[in-house]
């Protein structure tokens, strides 16, 4: 399950991140960039590769948003404690005491 | 597997065609694969017409993919998209980010064909096209060079690890890492001038962003073509979810003719089905066996078929094999097979108003675009007013105005350009009007335009700005820009 949410975060914002990567930086040449008023001073081709991982970042993080919070109340309420080790007084708790 | 029976060989009357049934996944545990819990596909290998086919489109797209890079134009490679400079050479044209329309209407061409191909004939791009379908075909056949066919790799990765299998093993991903790699390599070579990055390679002396770009698409292309296979159609690809929608009771489908097909069953080569009871399947399996993504095209169509044709040669086979006809299983269309409509049925429905609107929207894309192309001037020229001053007084009494001319030659020679403004009575250009420009280059230049104060209307007024090839090239262009003369009701201009 991990590796599957992992896959549905990742990949959609791969493609997102393509996609972006093209028209941003067709439209805006990294040379002319400024980071907090001065000049960035990397090459291009690393302005365009950090900024290929920047929007891959922000896709994933709309990605995780989503599957965080397409949850179930099922799998919200879940305990993670197994039945028998909860507390007493635990309407959830099983265990040969009771 | 869903759908797939079993003949019993020890039966009565069992089979005596010469195929050994076998389900299609031979493989041991079920693995947990990225989606869900995934059974090991060995694609059985077939050959065929269409097989044939898939392979002449390996050897196309491939030697055009590894071999493009190395061709020269006019001393330089003849496709490079040079990211650093911000300048895409196709063969004779230089394309600026200026241009990025192009782009655009090559990209709404390739959508709309993408449809156009997909209503007519379905998932001809998956089956024959697709790097993923490409790849996998190419990884595959590495595969079976060195491990063997489908049942001998099944019982390979059922086996312990022995030397022979771990030398197995290291040869295929061996093979396959080599392979990966140059296909990287060949993919940072459209960005990077291949020649350069070769000596590169060669002398260990590749920049990091270079060495990174080739690993991860070498990665990718190991991942995709070696793991992952049919997964990445079944659920990572966004077309494969969409493309139902162009789907039609008229679109081309590889398709089981259960009409005659069923009751399947097996049977001796003599033997009259009819007599049996039976159709013309004699579920041997082979369908499903050489299924690349598992499914069994006799439970009808289902997304997960990539439209590769591999069952339908492989289902010819068996019924030349038999003395039927082939066919069994073959590209249809769901209105065919529902009337028993001939080939002239199927080919007379591919014109319908869904194809028609399709084709009418990409001539008209096409034909927009190439106009655009052939009308495309290989010169650019801006014209920005100088903000520092708006208008000033010179001698004589004329009226000065200051522009920057951001000129752009995109074109692979020198030029010298003449600038020339018009558009009011007089006015002329003060400064140099004869401009040289290196080929491919962008420049500014400073341009000062007078008038004499007599033919001042005041405000602002419309003037031309045009900027022409001296060697009678033809190459022009004309621009719009706006004169600042002081009003004559006394005020001065602001």
């Amino acid at each position: 399950m991990l590796t599957q949410r992992i896959a549905w975060i990742l990949w959609p914002a791969f493609l997102v991140a393509c996609a972006i990567e093209v028209v941003f930086f067709t439209l805006f040449d990294p040379a002319d960039m400024q980071l907090l008023g001065e000049p960035l001073e990397a090459s291009r081709m690393a302005i365009y590769s950090v900024g290929f991982f920047v929007f891959w970042a922000l896709g994933a993080a709309s990605s995780f948003l989503t599957c965080f919070l397409q949850r179930s109340p099922w799998e919200v309420n879940r305990c993670p404690l197994p039945a028998t080790q909860r507390p007493d007084g635990c309407p959830k708790r099983e265990g040969p005491c009771c | 597997m869903r759908g797939v029976t079993r003949p019993n060989p020890g039966a009565p009357g069992a089979p005596v065609i010469p195929i050994k049934a076998v389900p299609a996944a031979t493989g041991g545990d079920a693995e947990q694969g990225l989606f869900e819990v995934r059974r090991k596909i060995y694609p059985r290998s077939v050959t065929g017409w269409f097989a044939t086919w898939r392979w002449a489109l390996v050897w196309f797209t491939q030697i055009l993919f590894y071999g493009l890079p190395w061709a020269a134009w006019n001393d330089r490679q003849a496709v490079l998209f040079d990211l650093g400079a911000r300048k895409f050479y196709i063969f004779g044209l230089v394309f600026w980010p200026q241009d990025f329309i192009y782009l655009t209407l090559l990209l709404v061409i390739a959508a709309i064909s993408l449809f156009l191909f997909t209503a007519v004939a379905g998932r001809l791009w998956c089956g024959y096209a697709c790097p993923q379908t490409v790849y996998t075909e190419i990884f595959l056949w590495i595969e079976r060079v060195i491990e063997g066919d489908h049942n001998a790799r099944a019982k390979l990765d059922a086996s312990p690890l022995t030397g022979r299998k771990f030398g197995l093993k290291a040869a295929k991903h061996g093979a396959w890492a080599a392979l990966a790699f140059w296909t990287g390599f060949t993919f940072v070579g459209y960005f990077t001038p291949i020649k350069m990055l070769g000596g590169e390679v060669l002398s260990f002396s590749l920049g990091p962003w270079e060495t990174f770009w080739i690993f991860f698409y070498g990665f990718a292309t190991y991942g995709n073509a070696g793991w992952m296979r049919e997964q990445v159609c079944k659920y990572m690809c966004p077309y494969a979810r969409f493309q139902g929608a162009m789907f039609d009771g008229d679109t081309l489908i590889i398709a089981y003719d259960q009409h005659r097909g069923d009751p399947r069953g097996s049977r001796g080569k003599k033997a009259d089905p009819k007599a049996l009871g039976l159709g013309d399947c004699v579920d041997c399996g082979i369908c499903v066996q050489v299924c690349p993504t598992g499914i069994d095209i006799r439970d009808g169509l289902q997304y997960e078929c990539i439209g590769c044709a591999a069952c339908i040669d492989g289902c010819d086979q068996v019924m030349e094999k038999m003395g039927y006809s082939k066919g069994l299983i073959r590209y249809s269309t769901e209105h065919a097979l529902r009337e028993n409509l001939g080939l002239v049925g199927i080919v007379s429905r591919f014109v319908r108003p869904r194809t028609l609107a399709y084709t009418a929207i990409l001539a008209t894309v096409v034909v927009a675009a190439a106009t655009a192309l052939l009308m495309r001037v290989p010169l650019k020229v801006d014209v920005i007013r100088d903000r520092g001053a708006m208008v000033r007084e010179v001698e004589d009494g004329e009226l000065e105005n200051v522009y920057r001319l951001q000129v752009m030659n995109a074109t692979e020679s020198a030029h010298r350009y003449r600038i020339t403004v018009e558009g009011l009575p007089g006015i002329r250009v003060a400064s140099e009007p004869v401009i040289d420009m290196a080929a491919a280059s962008t420049r500014a230049f400073p341009v000062r335009i007078r008038l004499p104060g007599a033919q001042s209307s005041g405000g602002s007024q419309k003037i031309f700005i045009g900027v022409t090839a001296e060697d009678g090239s033809g190459i022009q262009v004309r621009e719009k820009a706006v004169f600042l003369s002081p009003r004559k009701d006394g005020n001065r201009a602001p």
